[in-house]
């Protein structure tokens, strides 16, 4: 008997560390839904799930990167906008982890409900090559948003700014925070995201090309794997590793919210940049010392969706097929051209967009 | 006690049909009736195609309940396997990418994981003192950091020649190659645990160690043998996993321990030692799976499928110790 209840008590503790791994994901949640309102994508796409293409329309489906992701949660509204707009319906699957691996089980899953198109947002850059070849083999229309994976593997990429004009964009600004010299870090997500590899390596490149940046070191490239806890660790162990350093660039909007909430509670005289939500920021937005984010960046996410939306639907419909050269138009947003870049086709938004302190209150409450 | 159904729910004596219906083995052949009948009901494209399509990738993770099953008769658990699997996948993935052969890829995946299961039984039968618990806990972190440091900052690895690999995942019919493999070792691992005297010394040393080591058995060596085996099934799981991904990053694997204990756990084997049997460990894993794919296909919110399978392992263990309680109440 007492081995029985030992037994029993172990296999609790393992169903509740199966059940804390959602918790995690859930108490984040709340926050989202603070972000944006209507953050109910999940809810609401999954009785749209059960039509499947019924009606004549198109069905789409947008696997992100994560679930309680409050970035990907604005994406999917404006996808979910534009695709309903145009007469289809959306599917949006949240993977339980931010691994290649779990979103390969949700793609497989989606090429088995026959869907028209498929956006991803990839967790990896190679892993997911076989399972989107499979979909492409089985007549679905592929695409990536956000992050990118190999071109030959989707049709067209569409892209929220151009990764070097990124890249300069936040080395000039740790260059302007850190006051032209001095040491500054970068907090990223995932060791293995695309996105935020590229833009690390571009910011790097830049850094390079130019003796401007000649006093300005690079100590580190921390990962906090977008999640709070661990970005905020990550934070705590650049503060103690490098006293002298003068700037966090988190080009993440997890990474940059841990960050700034880190620098404020402690007081640290380090500024933060990076790209973040100004509802997620806006507190810790300021030029003075009591708050820690001077200026930062982002782009529209909602516009970003509508855009990929309406690039999703225009595949499925066959107006285009993700080649160079082709021109769609993208709703309310206006006519869009696919561009060549280095070999990869893509479609691209716009430049980065400045937040700062007086405008941060009005894009919040726009629900950014 | 060998062979024995992990739980009971019924005071049937043993042997004949009525006892194998009503053993835990039984439920749970019912309940993977019930789940795919569910799944037919409840989804339009739950069909043996699209199942079958989906399969592969769960599947990797079956060839790990052999060795863990193994692990928790003896009365250990090993949480170090997702690791292991994550290292595994590098080593191939650099060894395909430096050009070896891939017969030489796969001895290389799968001997990395015999090392890694090598070092966790060495260190627990020289230190037996010490949970495996914590010994594995200590090499789940290792064994990673291993796979992080060699990866470096990309933190991804991709096999640049995937014929090799791609052989691997052929259907023959179709059936993925692996799930013949599975079924082959699921007759085998079975066999050995249920029918061997190498199976009941198993069973001996997990119900009560010091008396298994002065009934003349080598209870470090079993305990060395299993943990060894499970390192070789972990690295048979990384080559088939890698047949689906093509390539390792720091994430891989991440979790399979858990999941693979809840497999274990689920068909009826006791985390304690010496209880449960191998064939409902193997069951609960395609349970588990159908569960997956049905929820998946309805597109049901990815945590709130972890919420279900946690509730249904809970009910698993909770449901059979109420019926026994209420049962022997009146003898008391």
């Amino acid at each position: 008997m007492k081995k029985k209840v030992i037994s029993l008590v172990l296999s609790a503790v393992m169903a509740a560390g199966m059940m804390a791994g959602c918790g995690q994901a859930q108490q984040a949640a709340p926050a989202a839904d603070a972000a944006a309102p209507a953050a109910d994508s999940t809810e609401a796409a999954a009785p749209a799930a059960d039509t499947g293409s019924a009606g004549g329309g198109k069905t789409i489906a947008l696997v992100t990167k994560s679930a309680g992701n409050a970035f990907m949660e604005l994406l999917a509204n404006g996808v979910k906008e534009a695709v309903e707009a145009a007469g289809g319906t959306l599917i949006v699957k949240d993977p339980s982890a931010a691994t290649a691996d779990a979103q390969i089980t949700e793609i497989s899953s989606l090429i088995s409900q026959g869907v028209d198109a498929i956006i991803v947002s990839a967790n990896d850059e190679n892993a997911l090559s076989a399972v989107l070849n499979e979909a492409k083999d089985a007549g679905i229309k592929v695409l990536t948003a956000d992050s990118d994976v190999a071109a030959a593997d989707r049709a067209v990429f569409v892209n929220q700014a151009d990764v070097n004009l990124i890249g300069q964009t936040l080395l000039d600004a740790a260059y302007d925070l850190a006051g032209g010299s001095g040491q500054y870090a970068i907090l990223s997500a995932t060791s293995q995201a695309t996105n935020q590899n590229a833009w690390i390596d571009a910011m790097k490149a830049a850094q390079e090309a130019d003796p401007k940046y000649a006093e300005l070191e690079l100590v580190e490239v921390a990962y906090g794997d977008d999640e709070p806890q661990k970005s905020t660790d990550q934070t705590q162990a650049l503060l103690q590793n490098y006293p002298d350093l003068k700037v966090i660039v988190a080009p993440t909007t997890v990474g940059i919210a841990a960050a700034a909430k880190v620098l404020q509670d402690q007081g640290s005289s380090v500024k933060l940049t990076g790209l973040g939500l100004p509802s997620e920021m806006q507190e810790y937005m300021g030029t003075d010392d009591a708050h820690s984010c001077p200026y930062m960046y982002l782009w529209n996410m909602i516009e970003l969706g509508n855009l990929t939306g309406s690039t999703a639907m225009a595949l499925a419909n066959g107006d285009i097929t993700g080649a160079a050269g082709e021109k769609f138009t993208a709703g309310d947003l206006g006519d869009y051209e696919i561009v060549d870049v280095n070999g990869a086709t893509q479609v691209v938004l716009g430049p980065p967009f400045q937040f700062t302190p007086e405008n941060v209150k009005e894009w919040a409450d726009k629900g950014m | 006690m060998a062979g024995k159904s992990g739980r009971e729910i019924s005071a049937v004596p043993e042997g004949g049909l009525k006892s194998k219906i009503l053993s835990w083995e039984g439920a749970l052949v019912l309940i993977l009736i019930a789940v795919n009948i569910f799944g037919v009901i409840v989804s339009p494209v739950y069909n043996a195609t699209n199942v079958l399509r989906e399969m592969p990738k769960y599947l990797a993770e079956a060839f790990m309940v052999f060795g863990m099953g193994y692990i928790l008769v003896l009365g250990d658990i090993d949480i170090s396997v997702g690791s292991i699997v994550c290292l595994c996948s590098t080593v191939a993935c650099f060894a395909g990418n430096a050009g070896a052969p891939f017969p030489v890829v796969m001895i290389a995946c799968i001997g990395t994981g015999l090392l890694c299961g090598l070092l966790n039984g060495f260190i627990a039968t020289r230190f037996t003192e010490l949970p495996t618990m914590i010994i594995t806990l200590g090499t789940q972190i290792i064994f990673r950091g291993i796979a992080e440091v060699s990866l470096g900052s990309g933190g991804s690895i991709s096999m640049s020649d995937t014929t090799g690999l791609k052989a691997l995942a052929t259907k023959i019919g179709p059936f993925p190659l692996s799930f013949f493999l599975i079924i082959i070792g699921a007759v085998i691992f079975i066999t050995i645990l249920n029918k061997t005297t190498f199976g009941r010394k198993m069973y001996a040393c997990g119900s009560n160690q010091t008396a298994a080591k002065y009934a003349g058995i080598e209870v470090q060596k079993m305990r060395l043998t299993a943990f060894a085996f499970m390192g070789v099934q972990a690295g048979i799981c990384a080559i088939f996993l890698l047949s689906t991904l093509f390539g390792a990053n720091t994430t891989t694997g991440n979790g399979f321990e858990m999941e693979v204990i809840a497999m274990c756990v689920f068909g009826g084997i006791a985390t304690t030692g010496g209880k449960g049997n191998l064939l409902g460990g193997f069951i609960a894993a395609f349970i588990i799976f159908c569960i997956r794919i049905v929820l998946g296909q309805k597109n049901v919110n990815t945590q709130l499928v972890l919420v279900i399978i946690g509730l249904m392992l809970i009910l698993s263990v909770v449901i059979p110790a109420i019926s026994q309680a209420f049962k022997k109440k009146p003898k008391v």
